[in-house]
């Protein structure tokens, strides 16, 4: 069985009530998106809630799933918006000195987090530490692309369904993206 | 970046849209522009260096799972075609129980097909059966009064005997006492009556004696004179 018509059997043994088809089916692409949350929110504390409410939006919207396009791209695009949400409100809490500080640097939340809780210190990889710095470096509409981009495999043309934008400005947007990246990376190689 | 063309060009390779010729002059620009190359170079390391993200591991959570049994257990579903279809069995026996109980018949005519209830006799076989069933009846209900009237009898009856018994013992026993009051009352007047004659046989006596003294004083004194 493929894994779109596995996915279909575990969406309709969900939506009968099965506890275990729907377990099968979050366990199917949590990882995937957590770590999209990772590189999007730069810390494991808002990665999780964003698997949280990405999932909590999966379930109440399950029944509404059509069929017409792929589970994972229907998930997805869940994702996305609700990085996209999750990143608003991060945003509008910011007024407080709490969080405004947080905003300021991204990592020094990471480095809090890690911290704070042992138990999701997930950023052991040197290499994901560094990636998830640059990204955020990155403004949200940027770091989305590149998410897309190269994470997901997408093209400039989904990429720009999802977004609701022009095929052009996803393409800028990448490259600009790409320039910014480059010139963090080459600030670190001066640095050490 | 002193070329011109670095970013121009650059934008249009990571964008995927140059045509054959516009990458054949791409190529043919980078073998003669190191800057160009460096730049792109730099780029591709970049973008190869995010592809280096290691997945890691989603710490501990309940994946929704006391939401949806929460949810679930308060609207349990079928799951499978015995639980949906299980009510099936007993519908059909309740449709057959209807139709056995009303007496249903399908007949089929020129007209097309009827169907009725309670069987297909005609009127007057109908009313013939009711007449004979109220006559049962009334033959029935005129029988059982009768039963009940006999025995009603019955029981006065003996009702009556056993009140009349009671009635003659209670009027022998007024009698007996009656007679026996009247047998005293005659002894008690007959021992007064005894008494008077006594009492005036002595009241008797004494005018005699009176007299008697009368007659002698009265002798007496003629004697005298």
């Amino acid at each position: 069985m493929s894994l779109i018509y596995e996915d279909e059997a575990l969406i309709a043994a969900a939506l009968a009530g099965s506890p275990h088809a729907w377990e099968k089916l979050v366990k199917r692409y949590e990882s995937r998106v957590f770590n999209q949350g990772l590189r999007l929110m730069g810390n494991p504390s808002d990665a999780m809630d964003l698997l949280q409410e990405v999932f909590l939006g999966v379930y109440r919207n399950l029944h509404r799933f059509r069929g017409d396009a792929k589970f994972s791209s229907w998930l997805f695009r869940i994702a996305h918006n609700k990085a996209i949400d999750l990143s608003r409100r991060k945003r509008l809490l910011a007024g407080t000195p709490l969080n405004a500080e947080r905003e300021a640097d991204p990592l020094d939340s990471l480095l809090a987090d890690r911290q704070q809780e042992p138990e999701i210190s997930l950023m052991h990889s040197q290499l994901n530490r560094r990636i998830v710095e640059r990204l955020s470096q990155l403004p949200l509409a940027q770091r989305l692309v590149v998410e897309l981009k190269v994470f997901q495999s997408m093209t400039f043309e989904e990429i720009a369904d999802m977004q609701d934008i022009s095929e052009n400005t996803a393409k800028t947007r990448f490259y600009a993206a790409l320039k910014k990246l480059k010139q963090t990376t080459e600030g670190e190689h001066v640095l050490s | 970046m002193s070329c011109p063309k670095t970013d121009y060009l650059l934008q249009e390779y990571f964008s995927g849209s140059l045509s054959t010729q516009a990458s054949a002059e791409f190529d043919k620009h980078l073998a003669k522009c190191g800057e160009c190359r460096a730049e792109l170079d730099t780029l591709l390391l970049t973008g190869r260096e995010l592809l280096s993200w290691q997945d890691q591991r989603v710490p501990h959570w309940d994946r929704g799972l006391g939401l949806f049994k929460r949810e679930h257990a308060a609207m349990p579903k079928a799951t499978g075609w015995f639980e949906r279809w299980q009510w099936a069995p007993t519908a059909a026996s309740f449709a057959m129980l209807c139709l056995l109980l009303l007496n249903t018949s399908v007949s089929v005519s020129d007209l097309g097909f009827e169907i009725a209830f309670g069987g297909s006799a005609d009127r007057a076989e109908i009313d013939r059966s009711l007449a004979t069933f109220e006559a049962q009846q009334l033959a029935e209900i005129e029988s059982l009064i009768r039963r009940f009237e006999a025995r009603q009898d019955s029981n006065n009856v003996q009702l009556l005997q056993a009140v009349m018994e009671q009635t003659q013992q209670s009027t022998a026993e007024s009698l007996d006492r009656i007679y026996a009051y009247f047998e005293e009352q005659r002894l008690r007047d007959l021992q007064d009556m005894q008494l008077g004659y006594q009492q005036l046989a002595d009241s008797d006596y004494a005018t005699l004696r009176s007299l008697q003294e009368l007659a002698q004083f009265v002798s007496y004194r003629d004697t005298a004179r």
